[in-house]
């Protein structure tokens, strides 16, 4: 159940702040089968992630690449994947923030709100990862609930036939370049690290594909949440889309403008996940160092994080660098990277095996 | 000494938050904010925007209880957009002005006609605005209309504001028109924008007869009643904002309107309404009318099929209705007489949502039920449906409406 | 100090030097049973009682635990009848029994010398002789030393002579005194029942309605006592620490042996018999003695005054510390759920326990949370409020002159001070200063312009849900962490609030109490086998709470209301 908590911790953050526009934009109409057709291909290869990752029980992918190459390779391994993970979390950071000062702290300079989240981030991580695991725990069945009561509270300005013409831009669109919409499964990365956490080994089966599971039907859920309520973000460009579907939302005369409430729930769920994913780099450079304390390395993480968010100018840049390079760095790293390191030492390992039972 | 130097660290970090959001706080704080309540703009002298604001004082409930009727205060001023208008006013009030409470935002006539599409952009940008705010649009002048929205019974403005527009569920004369959906239908390619039809009525007999003069004048009382518009209102004697009707907008320039009865029609469409009243012509008697009221079976199927190039539009209605008025003399629960009475029903429905569709089509040549949404099904790709240009193609549709009410019989008394 | 020293010791990184410090889990791997299933225990057929005092005397030892319980008591002495010493044993509960019925009844007639027993003569007794061929056969009624005691010398009211282990130990369980006499293979059940009643109140802190009404007292005989009837059993376990080098205070640490986890028991007498200090008066000061060092103040032991609720929670597996001179009882491991469960859920039904305990964490909610939200939403989100209300707002608001802030924190802190007022008020007029000191106070500031009137009604429903929540300790926690939030929220809104939310939560999670996680219990997604916050109905409890890790699981049968099965 916790993995389950972990893996969504991660991805649910992406879509909260930009992706569903994204997506949308890329395909126009056609989202919903492109999100279908992707979704199914996500769960293959978590399936092979699975299958590879079997016969190393209990270690994550950077013991593999030790495993595979030495230290050399590990620590290239290890200096990628953070790299990953900082650009990734600090470019999510500096967008929440542009969105949160647009809408609620007009007149504070930008960087106290993004400061506000830095020292939260290095108060917490001075905790272990079981406490902040809990707290996941807690918070994503709240982000989930709000995006089903957002669901179904604006069911009467939905206007299904948005969903039509069915193929948006005809079936090449749709099909080869809606292939890149499985940047949306980025969390795929958290599966490589997931193992040594994982406190029954016998259920890793069911964690994979569970996660990825029910992460698509979020997907499709967010998504169809957009595409049938706010038609004008196939022309136009909207900050925090969940955000501009929560302010329709209108019960009589009493609940009107809730999204503060949505907001709330957000931003703790957004703090989860750079806890979780600042740990896990944490962790990692740990691995490949061989540091034995962790006090100091906190320091240096949260205020790496700080400076990549403030690397882009401004909105704009920061907004193309989340669209753009961010998804193609997730294919390449989470997908591509990664199946290919699996791929190589399982045949390591196989080709060993073979030349221990022969000798 | 670590100890000591961390404390100093934490204490000036918190006085550095304070400094910088206690800027953000004394602009939204509670304590220095003017709550607008409602928005017009006209068109003043020099070809620049008049914009009004509406503010109530809270001093409507006081502590014992009793609450007195809200004097509410309308302030105007002259600029060329809205941003500068706000601008100004925030100079003339001396607080910070909110939007995030408006409840109504009015354009006069002859802003509309000229195209308010720069304004709705800029309202909906504005992180206050609430997308469910209606939209007006009004014969006379704005501040004309804004001074004399007084609630007939609530006391407070805001309460009058968020009630009225929802009249339209039992009546049909007029519909909920929020900026939102104003905003969604400009940006889609398949639909077009409506608003709300405002106007004020005077104790003065020359505006009564303005538009009713226009129909024709052999029109019996019923007719007349059915065809009512804004500002040539029923409702006598006392000066008064009225909202019948709705304003058509073929992309963000003003194309015609609508009167009652052609707003009953869009509703019935559109699935909007829980039940109407309607005068049919008896057939028992000519020249007299019956009252029924209808309420809808299932909701109303709208098929769109591309015939030859030009949109072929079916509409099925499936109405339940009982009568409601009541003569002398009269049996109505004779089955024969149902009968009739559906059939008169029927053919009198019938006649008038085919007039309204084909005057939205052919006069007015703005889709504002939507059809266009329709339509996507039968194209492959967005490409396809862009090419189609649905919105010049509508002029050729072809209707086809068929109706089919059943009378149950009427409400408490069967016969007399 | 010299700059390179100040600036070295600004950067450079010194591992905690208490690396190893203590950490303590009860729970290492989920998925390792500390003890096997212990399957229902085996009905052996009751022992009888031997004639040898000396096995007799061994038997009792080990079955009362005597060499770790502090209050079973073993008075051997010598029986004198008809002439004959026996050697005799009496075995009884201290604190249970009447010493003064004991003395002159029971020890002071076998005991002494008195005529009944001076009566020499042949221990039997002929009833009739027969001579036949030189041969005298003689029917010989044979001495009966248990009948002779039970009918001559005990001039005691209630006696029973038994004959297996089993009754008798329950008899000394309730409070009778057992008499065990060598050659004699029965041993007598004597009635001497006289703990305290006396002195026994009504618990002044926390009241049920369906519960017991005796509270602890400060004599931890009368304590100990108390807790052995409600528990009745032989493997209650009460060991006796000393703690304070000058006072040398009694503590008497509980459980029940056969259902306590050994590394808990463990654990706490290492923590109870490491402290250094002179002197121990109260119980809050060995609550914080014993806990552990947390940076946030939440509590981590229950103290309780009643006896029924200890006992329940020893029965659940824990471990309860009774001292000398307090009227608490410190019961632990403790985690959050138990700080806002009261004794009366387990004698409702589930659906009004359950509505009560949801009443109560939506106390708990509102006490920590409803004044920050308030200073967030009217500071940056009006926009939530519905118009009307906003609008009463700003009228109620006209004629105050502080800003929010301001109005917020000097509300709460006169709230604070007449709550402490209240507490040293002397009793007749008492009363009188509440509703003085809360309603016309209040209603005196709206007049005179000082508040508004939708701030008193926030102030006072924050107050009255701090009430709402059992645990004092608990509550105190809530209402400090409270200012924290108002303060959060006034410098950035729901920003602040969530990010403070955040770190609280990560805080309240990291906790330990015991080696127990403290939000084991409260969260609603973690596995936990019985002891979940929300009680499911009394015949689907049949598990013990399995984050204590307790040596017998199960506490229940399958089917527990066997009654409904014919």
């Amino acid at each position: 159940m916790k993995q389950l908590a972990l893996f969504f911790g991660v991805f649910v953050a992406h879509t909260l702040v930009a992706l569903p526009r994204n997506l949308v934009e890329s395909t126009k109409s056609g989202t919903i089968i492109n999100i279908i057709y992707v979704a199914i291909i996500a769960i293959l290869i978590s399936y092979l992630i699975y299958k590879l990752i079997k016969n190393f029980s209990g270690s994550d992918i950077i013991d593999i690449s030790e495993y595979l190459g030495g230290k050399v390779f590990k620590t290239i391994i290890g200096i990628i994947f953070i790299s990953y993970f900082s650009i990734s979390s600090g470019i999510l950071l500096r967008n929440f923030c542009e969105c949160l000062k647009i809408v609620y702290y007009p007149m504070t300079s930008l960087v106290f709100i993004i400061l506000a989240f830095i020292v939260t981030l290095y108060i917490v991580l001075k905790f272990n990862f079981s406490s902040i695991s809990k707290v996941n725990l807690i918070i994503i069945p709240l982000v989930l609930i709000s995006i089903v009561f957002l669901f179904v509270a604006n069911l009467e300005n939905f206007s299904i036939s948005n969903m039509f013409p069915i193929f948006g831009d005809g079936l090449f669109d749709t099909f080869v370049t809606g292939l890149g919409n499985i940047s949306a499964f980025g969390g795929i990365a958290l599966l490589y690290f997931l193992p040594p956490y994982l406190q029954e080994p016998q259920k890793t089966k069911k964690v994979f594909l569970l996660s990825m599971l029910f992460g698509a039907i979020y997907l499709l859920l967010c998504v169809s949440i957009i595409l049938f309520m706010l038609i004008f973000l196939m022309y136009t460009n909207e900050i925090l889309p969940l955000y501009s579907a929560a302010r329709y939302i209108e019960f009589g005369t009493f609940f009107q403008r809730l999204e503060s409430i949505f907001l709330l729930i957000w931003i703790l769920q957004v703090c989860c996940y750079l806890a979780i994913i600042t740990k896990i780099s944490i962790s990692i450079l740990k691995k490949v160092t061989n540091c034995k304390y962790e006090k100091p390395i906190i320091l240096l993480f949260t205020l790496l994080i700080f400076a990549i968010s403030f690397l882009p100018k401004n909105y704009a840049i920061s907004k193309f660098i989340e669209s753009s390079v961010n998804k193609y760095l997730s294919i390449g790293i989470t997908i591509f990277l990664g199946l290919i390191i699996l791929i190589l030492a399982n045949f390591k390992k196989r080709v060993k095996n073979k030349i221990e039972r022969i000798s | 000494m670590k100890k000591f130097l961390k404390n100093i660290f934490i204490v000036i970090l918190i006085i550095f938050f304070l400094i910088a959001f206690s800027s953000s706080y004394k602009s939204l704080s509670i304590d220095n904010l003017a709550i607008v309540v409602a928005m017009g703009i006209d068109i003043s002298d020099n070809n620049a925007f008049k914009i009004s604001f509406q503010f109530t004082t809270p001093s409507s409930v006081s502590e014992s209880g009793t609450s007195e009727k809200a004097p509410s205060k309308i302030y105007s001023v002259d600029a060329s957009s809205i941003s500068s208008g706000i601008n100004l006013m925030n100079s003339y009030v001396g607080k910070e002005i909110n939007l995030s409470h408006c409840k109504l935002i009015a354009f006069s006539e002859e802003v509309a006609v000229k195209g308010i599409s720069k304004e709705i952009y800029t309202l909906i940008n504005d992180t206050q605005v609430r997308p469910s705010t209606n939209i007006v649009i009004t014969k006379c002048s704005a501040d004309y209309y804004l001074e004399n929205s007084k609630p007939l019974f609530e006391n407070l403005l805001t309460k009058y504001y968020e009630v009225f527009s929802n009249s339209s569920q039992f009546t049909g004369y007029s519909s909920n028109a929020t900026i939102g959906n104003f905003f969604n239908s400009l940006i889609c390619h398949s639909c077009q924008p409506y608003a709300i039809l405002g106007g004020v009525t005077t104790a003065d007999d020359e505006n009564k007869s303005t538009s009713s003069s226009n129909e024709s004048n052999q029109s019996t009382n019923a007719e007349k009643d059915s065809s009512a518009i804004s500002n040539a209102s029923p409702l006598s004697n006392i000066s008064n904002s009225e909202n019948i009707g709705l304003a058509v907008f073929n992309d963000d320039v003003l194309v015609g309107e609508l009167n009652s009865i052609e707003t009953l029609s869009f509703l019935i469409i559109k699935n909007n309404l829980d039940g109407f009243l309607i005068s049919v012509p008896n057939p028992s008697k000519t020249n007299s009318y019956m009252d029924l009221y209808l309420t809808p079976v299932n909701s109303v199927q709208t098929k769109v099929e591309i015939v030859n190039g030009s949109p072929y539009i079916t509409i099925d209605c499936n109405f339940t209705g009982r009568i409601y008025s009541m003569e002398n003399d009269s049996e109505y629960l004779d089955p024969k007489l149902l009968e009739q009475i559906s059939d008169s029903c029927n053919s009198y429905l019938k006649s008038v949502l085919t007039d309204y569709l084909y005057k939205t089509s052919k006069n007015l040549q703005a889709d504002i039920n939507g059809f266009g949404k329709l339509a996507h099904s039968h194209f492959a790709t967005t490409s396809d449906f862009d090419n189609y240009k649905w919105n010049e193609k509508y002029k050729d549709a072809f209707f086809d409406v068929n109706v089919n009410s059943s009378i149950k019989s009427s409400f408490l008394l069967t016969e007399s | 100090m010299s700059f390179k020293s100040v600036l070295s010791s600004l950067f450079t990184f010194k591992p905690d030097e208490n690396i190893n410090k203590h950490n303590f889990n009860l729970i290492e791997d989920y998925n390792i049973k500390a003890y096997p299933d212990d399957d229902t225990a085996i009905k052996e057929p009751p022992k009888k009682i031997y004639p040898s005092l000396s096995v007799n005397l061994e038997f009792m030892k080990t079955r009362y635990n005597a060499l770790i319980n502090s209050d079973i008591i073993f008075r051997e002495f010598v029986l004198n009848a008809r002439g004959k010493q026996y050697n005799a044993l009496l075995v009884y509960i201290d604190g249970m029994i009447n010493s003064q019925i004991m003395d002159d009844f029971i020890l002071e007639p076998l005991m002494m010398r008195n005529r009944n027993n001076l009566y020499g003569g042949s221990q039997n007794k002929v009833i009739s002789e027969a001579v036949a061929n030189n041969i005298t056969v003689r029917k010989v009624k044979k001495f009966d030393l248990a009948s002779y005691i039970l009918s001559c010398l005990m001039p005691q009211n209630s006696v029973k002579r038994q004959t297996d282990f089993e009754s008798i130990i329950s008899g000394i369980n309730s409070g009778n005194c057992a008499l065990f006499v060598d050659t004699l293979d029965s041993a007598f059940d004597i009635e001497v029942k006289g703990f305290q009643q006396r002195g026994i109140e009504k618990p002044s802190n926390e009241i049920v309605i369906k519960g017991a009404h005796s509270s602890f007292t400060e004599n931890i005989r009368t304590n100990t006592s108390l807790l052995r009837r409600f528990v009745n059993n032989e493997n209650l376990v009460i060991e006796n620490i000393e703690v304070g080098k000058i006072t040398k205070t009694k503590c008497g640490l509980c459980y029940i042996k056969g259902i306590t986890n050994e590394d808990l028991i463990a654990e706490v007498k290492y923590r109870i018999n490491n402290l250094g200090v002179d002197s121990l008066l109260s119980a809050g000061q060995l609550e914080q003695l014993l806990s552990e060092d947390i940076s946030i103040d939440v509590p981590q032991t229950i103290s309780t005054e009643r006896p029924d609720k200890a006992s329940s929670y020893l029965l659940d597996g824990r471990v309860a510390i009774l001292i000398n001179g307090a009227p608490y009882a410190i019961i632990m491991p403790a985690v959050l759920g138990d700080f806002l469960s009261s004794p009366d859920d387990k004698n409702l039904k589930k659906t009004f326990s359950n509505f009560a305990k949801g009443i109560r964490l939506l106390a708990a909610f509102v006490t920590l949370l409803l004044p920050g939200l308030y200073m967030a939403i009217t500071s940056f989100h009006q926009e939530i409020l519905p118009t009307e209300l906003l609008f009463s707002i700003l009228a109620s608001r006209e004629n105050v002159p502080f800003p929010v802030l301001v109005e917020l924190l000097t509300l709460e802190i006169s709230f604070e001070l007449i709550r402490e007022a209240g507490l040293r008020v002397p009793s007749p007029i008492g009363p009188t200063i509440g509703i003085v000191g809360a309603i016309v106070m209040g209603q005196a500031a709206v007049s005179a312009g000082i508040v508004s009137p939708i701030l008193i009604i926030i102030v006072a429903i924050t107050g009255t849900a701090s009430f709402a929540i059992p645990d004092y300790s608990f509550g105190f926690h809530l209402r400090v962490s409270r200012f924290i939030f108002i303060f959060l929220g006034y410098l950035c809104g729901f920003l602040g609030i969530a990010l403070g939310l955040f770190v609280y939560m990560c805080m309240i999670s990291n906790s330990k109490s015991f080696g127990v996680p403290y939000t084991i219990n409260i969260s609603p997604l973690e596995k936990v086998n019985g002891g979940k916050f929300f009680l499911p109905p009394i015949w689907k409890r049949e598990y013990r709470s399995s984050f204590l890790n307790p040596k017998k699981e199960k506490k229940q049968e399958d089917i527990s209301m066997e009654w409904k099965k014919n």
